[in-house]
């Protein structure tokens, strides 16, 4: 479907493209500028979007210096990665007899799944509170992991996705004598590839960027997840420190820009290996 | 004697196989199911008994009042503003994304060159704190030192007052929400379109589909069914979900006039302490989002065809 | 699920492991707003440890506003994750004494005997008190007063040495900056977020907010019908343009807004944004009622969680030091807050020397004789209150609704939202 040379049609295209991404990116190009000036240089009356004074490496000082940034980024990684881990364990297997096991509850299960997407971790925020507190579990790993171990849009997801898989692959595979479970691991898994680096994406950035959740059940510093350690930069009554502050958010994205980076290679990998782009 | 015989036995080895089938769904579903109703439904359950209370946070006893919060609900001005508000936002931001999302998941898949440029800059976005991110907004639509203003400026138009305003700040929201959620969609189309067989398309070429259009129309759009359909059900949830950007933004102001269901629930329960209100509220705002997640799927489920 | 029982085993490992070895008495400590608090709170915890080698500081995550640490406390009331001291916002003491989980300061004041010789007046000590009761100590304090570009101040035909002293001088002014155009603003009146700028003009009027067994609504009386119709002027002859909080603050410090009232809290704050753009003065708040009228204290105050007799009495040492002299010349230099301790404001030991060096100061320290407590609503809608009160000024400022209505549907909101006794 790619031309080669340059078509007015891949002209329009590409501007629209480009045009597109400048929008889009216009954000973390103010970023980028702003924590490189000083405090005083940030409010201006003349859009500068160079510093007039070259303050990145104050600024990235002072971000790294209010919190320990090694702390943050290492638990930010522990925890989605515990996250993402558990909730591909247990989405998989789900799915897959949703999809394509007769399964007389299939219906309820149905409605679980759903009911679950609607309901946002705001809303049962207190309960699950209540509950980890009870158990001295706050202030751990496992309060920051538990509740979005079971990850309905996962299952969702990969519920789609096998939908749309041939029987004739499984059926092939029971043919063979394999177990279910061997179907699962050996046939499932490997053809899932691209669901499951799109949910990687999803689930790391959503678990990466939780303020909410994290601020409820941890208040000691070596479990702080990045978004606590933004919250130095705050301060309601006079202002905030907006350079440093978006050094810090410079310092806190980036691994997620890298991870995407990376994630996007195996996506197209994935779908190579898989039989289905045929 | 003997026919009988040979015709059940294979019933029984169906149905026996049948039943161990059935068996090994309900292993490989059981963690999940456990964890559900664990995370989910027990606290689900815990929030509509205490909508029936009046308990407030720090209290040491609660007392139960039947249906005294709801009754409140009816007559709170807010609380309908909030709907409404969130009934807006969701309606602009749901379709804008998906149409947005589709058009350049299309653009990338047909371009070959700057693939993974044009993905990452379209993503970026959505991987971004939106506390960092409300920063810069709220500098952005600044309403006289701001950029965008500046710009408007440039060109003659006089740029309004953003988030400042009580006409426009829930559309100035819907952008940013636009902005976050454009990236998202097109990574769950990219996958979408990746997975459309090739021979399709030949085939569909054969069969006289000459126009990028047609192509579209007989091929990729309907195959996209299942993509479309996930697609839209998350957005119109995540729509409904806001309450990041009005936290860290506008605080629901001025006056209410960006106050979204979340965020009111987050007002009543975690700042005025009146958790038994709030949990009324959170009933009430998951009822909703039942009934119209229900419809919805209900409406596009019959549309979408499975290979 | 393997997984799941080592970490929780880990967790437990990791938990025993951090309980010191030896006995040393560990305070953890909560405090809001760490975007300029932190360095003033690392500072005086790193001086009282050095003082107290017994005792350890550590801090708890802080919370971004005032709001966001009470909700942290009352949410962890009780549990194992409550902090031993916290800093509350001087208006929600009363709040959280309704709840029962402060310490009575009382006592241990009495036992002190003699605060009074370490700085803590009978009226700076009234400043954390409930009805009588200690239920803190005031750690911050802070005054509403005028920032203002003395640049534009001159442009506009004013004399940037000698201020506005009322009212009607300020409009004038600001107006008169309005018609400089280039898209500057008259002035900005610091009305968001809740109603402690609304009191300034309220108390500068001699008014007050409830009646004084505090069952009716007060501040719709005619002091409040005066501070109200004074913000419809800021809009109409001020150019008072609609901003949020962080707008104006920040127009501010770009140079396009002549007049800024907000706390002295954010003077260092707005000293760095502003840097050499345009020539910042301050000045007192004008006040309505120049005789009767009273300025309310914004701030925060220390209060002790903890019941545990060992930790308490170190509780109580970290309180007397942060609330004390030493704390006081850490936190004005810091912030821009005015001085809660009378001896850190004299002595040239802590801070004599200070004020006499920044003059921008200076404004905040005037206006400390004429300091009344931050109005505290009664019953448990406090916040709901403020946050009314709020929402109607928002409607005269935006002019949806008169200055007489707004104040009126604000009175009858309030009533509604007061306890019923």
């Amino acid at each position: 479907m790619t031309s080669t040379g340059f078509t007015p049609g891949r002209i329009l295209r590409l501007s629209l493209l480009i045009i597109g991404s400048l929008i889009f990116l216009a954000p973390y190009i103010f970023i980028i500028s702003t924590a490189g000036k000083a405090q005083d240089d940030i409010f201006t009356s003349a859009l500068k979007l160079i510093p007039t004074h070259f303050y990145y490496v104050e600024n990235i000082a002072k971000a790294l210096s209010k919190v320990s940034m090694g702390t943050l980024l290492f638990n930010g990684v522990l925890v989605c990665g515990l996250i993402f881990f558990f909730q591909v364990l247990i989405a998989i297997p789900c799915a897959y007899a949703m999809a394509k096991l007769k399964f007389p509850a299939a219906r309820m299960m149905m409605v679980l799944v759903m009911l679950g997407l609607l309901v946002p971790i705001h809303a049962t925020a207190l309960p699950l509170y209540v509950g980890f507190n009870s158990l001295s579990l706050l202030n751990s790993y496992t309060a920051l992991v538990a509740p979005f171990s079971i990850s309905v849009f996962a299952i969702f997801m990969f519920l789609q996705f096998f939908r749309s898989m041939p029987d004739d692959l499984i059926h092939a595979a029971r043919l063979d004598g394999m177990s279910e479970i061997g179907i699962v691991a050996r046939v499932i898994v490997p053809n899932a590839w691209p669901a499951v680096t799109a949910f990687a994406i999803f689930s790391v950035v959503a678990h990466w960027n939780d303020l909410y959740w994290p601020l409820i059940v941890i208040t000691k510093q070596e479990y702080f997840t990045p978004p606590l350690g933004l919250m130095y930069f705050r301060a309601a009554e006079a202002g905030d420190d907006y350079g440093a502050l978006m050094a810090a958010t410079l310092i806190i994205t980036l691994p997620l820009v890298a991870a995407f980076l990376l994630a996007q290679k195996r996506f197209v990998e994935g779908i190579t290996m898989t039989g289905l782009k045929g | 004697m003997a026919s009988i015989v040979a015709t059940s036995l294979p019933m029984q080895a169906a149905a026996a196989r049948e039943r161990n089938e059935a068996r090994t769904a309900l292993l490989f579903a059981l963690p999940a199911i456990i964890l559900i109703v664990l995370f989910i439904i027990v606290p689900i359950v815990a929030v509509v008994v205490l909508g029936f209370t009046d308990f407030q946070l720090g209290d040491k006893s609660l007392r139960f009042v039947a249906f005294e919060n709801y009754a409140h609900l009816l007559r709170d001005r807010a609380f309908v503003k909030s709907l409404w508000n969130t009934a807006t936002y969701t309606a602009i931001v749901a379709p804008v994304s998906i149409a947005l999302g589709l058009g350049v998941a299309l653009l990338i898949e047909s371009e070959g060159i700057g693939r993974s440029f044009f993905r990452t800059a379209y993503f970026l976005p959505v991987a971004s704190l939106i506390v960092a991110m409300a920063t810069v907004w709220q500098y952005l639509f600044h309403p006289t030192i701001g950029p965008i203003n500046a710009l408007l400026g440039e060109i003659g138009v006089h740029g309004p007052n953003w988030l400042g305003s009580s006409a426009t700040a829930l559309y100035s929201l819907s952008i940013i929400g636009v902005w976050q959620s454009v990236g998202f969609n097109m990574v769950l189309f990219l996958a979408g379109l990746t997975a459309i067989p090739r021979e399709l398309y030949a085939a569909a070429e054969v069969d006289g589909a000459k126009s990028a259009w047609d192509r579209f129309w007989l091929v990729t759009w309907p195959m996209l069914g299942p993509t479309t359909l996930f697609v839209t059900t998350i957005s119109i949830i995540n729509a409904v979900k806001v309450f990041d950007t009005v936290k860290a933004l506008t605080d629901g102001g001025p006056n209410h006039a960006s106050e979204v269901l979340l965020f009111t629930i987050y007002q009543e329960g975690f700042v005025y302490l009146r958790v038994g209100y709030a949990s009324a509220m959170t009933t009430v705002f998951l009822a909703i989002l039942v009934v119209l997640t229900f419809l919805q799927y209900r409406v596009q489920d019959r549309q979408v065809h499975y290979t | 699920m393997k997984h799941i029982t080592q970490i929780l085993a880990a967790a437990a490992i990791s938990m025993v492991v951090t309980v010191p070895a030896y006995a040393e008495t560990t305070l953890t400590v909560h405090y809001p707003m760490p975007g300029f608090f932190k360095n003033v709170m690392d500072t005086i915890s790193k001086k009282f440890m050095e003082e107290n080698p017994d005792i350890k500081i550590q801090f708890a995550a802080p919370s971004a506003t005032y709001e966001e640490g009470i909700q942290t406390i009352l949410r962890q009331a009780g549990t194992s994750e409550m902090p031993d001291v916290t800093f509350i916002g001087l208006n929600r003491l009363r709040m959280i004494d309704e709840r029962n989980v402060a310490v009575d300061l009382g006592p241990l004041v009495k036992k002190e005997g003699n605060m009074a010789e370490k700085g803590f007046s009978d009226t700076i000590l009234k400043l954390a008190q409930v009805k009588g009761k200690q239920v803190g100590l005031a750690f911050a304090t802070s005054n509403p007063i005028m920032y203002y570009n003395a640049d534009l101040v001159k442009a506009a035909g004013g004399n940037p040495d000698n201020p506005p002293k009322t009212w009607d001088e300020v409009i004038t002014l600001a107006g008169k900056i309005k018609a400089l155009g280039n898209g500057v603003d008259g002035m900005d009146f610091r009305w968001q977020g809740d109603d402690w700028m609304f009191s300034a003009l309220l108390f500068g009027a001699g008014g007050k907010m409830l009646n004084d067994d505090e069952s009716k609504v007060a501040f719709n009386g005619p002091e409040g019908q005066k501070a109200v119709e004074l913000i419809q002027r800021f809009v109409k002859e001020g150019g008072m343009p609609v901003f949020t909080k962080a707008a104006g603050e920040q127009a501010f410090a770009a140079g396009k807004v002549g007049f800024e009232f907000q706390t002295t809290g954010a003077l260092v704050n707005t000293i760095k944004n502003v840097g050499t753009k345009f020539d910042l003065r301050t000045a007192k708040l004008p006040l309505i009622d120049p005789v009767n009228g009273r300025l309310p204290t914004g701030g925060n105050a220390v209060v002790i969680l903890t019941h545990d007799p060992v930790k308490e009495e170190a509780a109580w040492k970290f309180a007397k030091f942060a609330a004390g002299p030493y704390g006081a010349s850490v936190v004005v230099p810091g912030t821009g807050y005015v001085p809660n301790n009378e001896l850190a404001a004299k002595s040239a030991e802590y801070l004599g020397d200070f004020y006499k060096k920044n003059p921008l100061f200076q404004a905040g320290l005037s206006q400390m004789s004429i300091m009344v407590p931050w109005y505290a609503f009664p019953g448990a809608n406090g916040v709901k209150v403020t946050q009314t009160i709020v929402d109607n000024l928002s409607r005269i400022v935006d002019g949806s609704a008169a200055p007489k209505e707004a104040l009126e549907d604000a009175a009858s909101d309030v009533e509604g939202l007061l306890p019923r006794s």
